[in-house]
């Protein structure tokens, strides 16, 4: 019988520093059969252990990447914490991925709108690289990206590249930025960058991350201006133990963000987080 | 599958049976306030119980328990993997707690097997006892699990007078009463089974009503009784709850738990520990940063009573059995048949 709950072991082969606090891993499982055979779905995560410090649940940040398995963490807590402090070289333990990912077939032939927030771009950045390689497949891309403050974005270095896709727009907005700022963006939350998009109601797919507090205004937002929910996909966050639907945690409403999620139809996570 | 008899004061025979291959778990003394504990000799058996304490759950999904350990030499690890192959028997669970059991088996199985549950399960034997005496706070007739038992036993016994009925259920139950040159039953014993049925019928003194109480419960999560649970107390006379967690910790079917790593003080080696968890704390719902989705205690309430009435992520696999421990520990004197009644505005 397979025991789920016993991670392996991976070594972290380069750590780019994304922000203060923030860093990009990549890591290849020391087992090389586990290795060739890793595939995932952008969307899906991975829960990461530090021996000692504890387990998390964290999404997988892009594709590919010589087969590398790519993740984004941002220092929020005890076992974050202990990953922060690994060096190029030293091991992890890894299990899964886990849960549902984006719905790529549901976007295939739509134009494609992704609003993030924070480090919600992290699981949606393997959606653009996708999209980016099999450009035909797929309509408009939209992108529309909010932080703090421009200091706190991910994937700085991604931009230009992103701005480069055909038929694509970047959007970029900060709350609060500093004087002399050497970085161009907007000023304001994401719902203020609503009113410039282009994507028709019709034939678009919305993909959203980011806290749950600006999910639940953007997805409120996005119906105000003509998007229906079915149209909505947002993946959500939960503290989780398992990551395979027993230990309970990330229970939400009737279903657990680990089995049914974390990337959930808005149709069918509505009535869970407007009133909770 | 075949059915016997056996007289109460051969019971001894049975248990002697079951000792020469089994560690035996069974209820060490009577009342209300049992606890399934090692039984050596017929002596410790006590047949007679009412409730235990704490449900079955213990030996399947132990309140705290290693999943491995780890080594750490050089910033390499080493992980241990640690599994029991201890063969046990549980001597006279009742009808809810199997069927607790078997809804627990829904939770840990599925797209991922739990490794340590499903291994336990597996080298478990149930003897299970069919109830004629229902304690003061269940309802398992409501919720139609019990008081007799149609599934999930190896063994199943009834007392039927000065004998035992012992139905077999298993191939490995079949094999434990081999040789044992138990009478075969008859159909007066039979009867004698259903008039005990019937009787136990006007035995319960609670009931809960339950079609359509997932729905109802989902449509009123704003409903009065979750605030008054909370804050205000006198639902059917309750006090307001405290989020002491018992309720939790002695529910035959709360399965949710914490995972979490110790080290030694020599900083080289260490275990990572499962530990029952329960959803009335504060720190079950919480996430980084200090957010938590049900820091309001209504909030907690809420989501139990919910996942109880099958209205929560694990639906009707961790829903209530109706084994009324929930009733007899809670400091609040908080009642979940009254809540829905409340709920339904019964």
């Amino acid at each position: 019988m397979i025991n789920e709950y016993v991670p392996n072991l991976a070594i972290i082969k380069k750590i780019i520093k994304e922000t203060h606090n923030t860093n990009t891993y990549f890591l290849e499982f020391l087992d090389k059969k586990l290795q060739k055979s890793f595939s995932f779905i952008p969307g899906q995560f991975m829960m990461y252990s530090v021996f000692g410090a504890g387990e998390s649940a964290i999404s997988l940040s892009d594709i590919d990447n010589n087969n590398a398995i790519t993740t984004t963490i941002r220092n929020v807590g005890s076992v974050t914490n202990s990953i922060l402090n690994l060096k190029e070289g030293e091991s992890i333990g890894i299990r899964g991925p886990y849960g549902a990912g984006w719905p790529f077939n549901e976007m295939k032939g739509k134009n494609v709108l992704i609003v993030a927030g924070g480090m919600g771009i992290a699981p949606l950045r393997g959606v653009i690289t996708y999209i980016k390689k099999q450009r035909n497949d797929f309509g408009h891309l939209e992108i529309i990206y909010g932080a703090r403050t421009p200091d706190d974005m991910i994937f700085k270095y991604e931009f230009g590249n992103w701005k480069r896709i055909k038929n694509t727009r970047l959007d970029l907005t900060a709350d609060a930025i500093p004087v002399n700022s050497p970085f161009e963006c907007k000023s304001g939350l994401v719902t203020s960058c609503f009113p410039s998009i282009k994507a028709n109601h019709k034939n678009s797919i919305v993909l959203l991350c980011g806290p749950e507090l600006m999910i639940r205004y953007a997805a409120k937002c996005l119906e105000t201006i003509g998007f229906k929910d079915n149209q909505i996909y947002l993946s959500l966050e939960r503290r989780m133990k398992c990551g395979i639907g027993k230990c309970g945690h990330c229970q939400i409403g009737l279903k657990y963000v680990c089995r049914d999620g974390p990337v959930f139809n808005y149709t069918d996570i509505k009535p869970f987080i407007h009133p909770l | 599958m075949k059915a016997f008899v056996i007289e109460k004061n051969n019971m001894k025979k049975l248990l002697q049976r079951f000792l020469e291959e089994y560690t035996v778990f069974g209820p060490n003394k009577p009342g209300p306030d049992s606890t399934f504990d090692e039984i050596k000799s017929i002596e410790q058996l006590h047949l007679d119980y009412v409730s235990t304490v704490l449900p079955p759950k213990k030996f399947f999904l132990p309140p705290k328990e290693n999943l491995f350990s780890f080594d750490i030499k050089n910033g390499k690890f080493t992980i241990k993997q640690i599994t029991s192959n201890e063969k046990i028997l549980i001597f006279g669970i009742h009808p809810c707690d199997v069927h607790a059991l078997l809804k627990l088996d829904k939770i840990f199985s599925g797209n991922f097997n739990d490794h340590y549950y499903q291994k336990r399960r597996k080298n478990t034997v149930i003897v299970a006892l069919n109830c004629v005496e229902p304690s003061e706070n269940s309802f398992c007739k409501s919720m139609q699990t019990g008081p007799f038992l149609n599934e999930g036993y190896d063994i199943l016994l009834t007392d039927i007078g000065t004998n035992y009925l012992l139905e077999i259920g298993t191939a490995t139950g079949q094999r434990l009463v081999n040789g044992l040159n138990f009478k075969n039953a008859s159909k007066v014993d039979f009867q004698e089974k259903e008039r005990r049925f019937k009787l136990m019928d006007k035995k319960f003194k609670k009931s809960m009503n339950t079609s359509w109480l997932p729905k109802i419960a989902r449509e009123n999560l704003d409903h009065n009784v979750w605030l008054d649970l909370a804050d205000h107390g006198d639902v059917a006379g309750s006090f307001p709850c405290l989020s002491c967690g018992s309720c939790t910790f002695v529910c035959p079917t709360c399965y949710c738990y914490d995972i979490y790593d110790t080290m030694d003080l020599s900083l080289t080696s260490g275990t990572r520990n499962r530990e029952l968890d329960s959803c009335q704390l504060l720190e079950y719902a919480e996430v980084a940063l200090g957010g938590n989705f049900r820091r309001d205690r209504k909030d907690r309430i809420r989501h139990w009573m919910l996942c109880k009435f099958g209205a929560a992520a694990g639906g009707l696999n961790s829903s209530c059995v109706g084994c009324g421990r929930c009733i007899r520990v809670c400091p609040s004197k908080i009642d979940i048949t009254e809540v829905a009644k409340t709920l339904r505005r019964d």
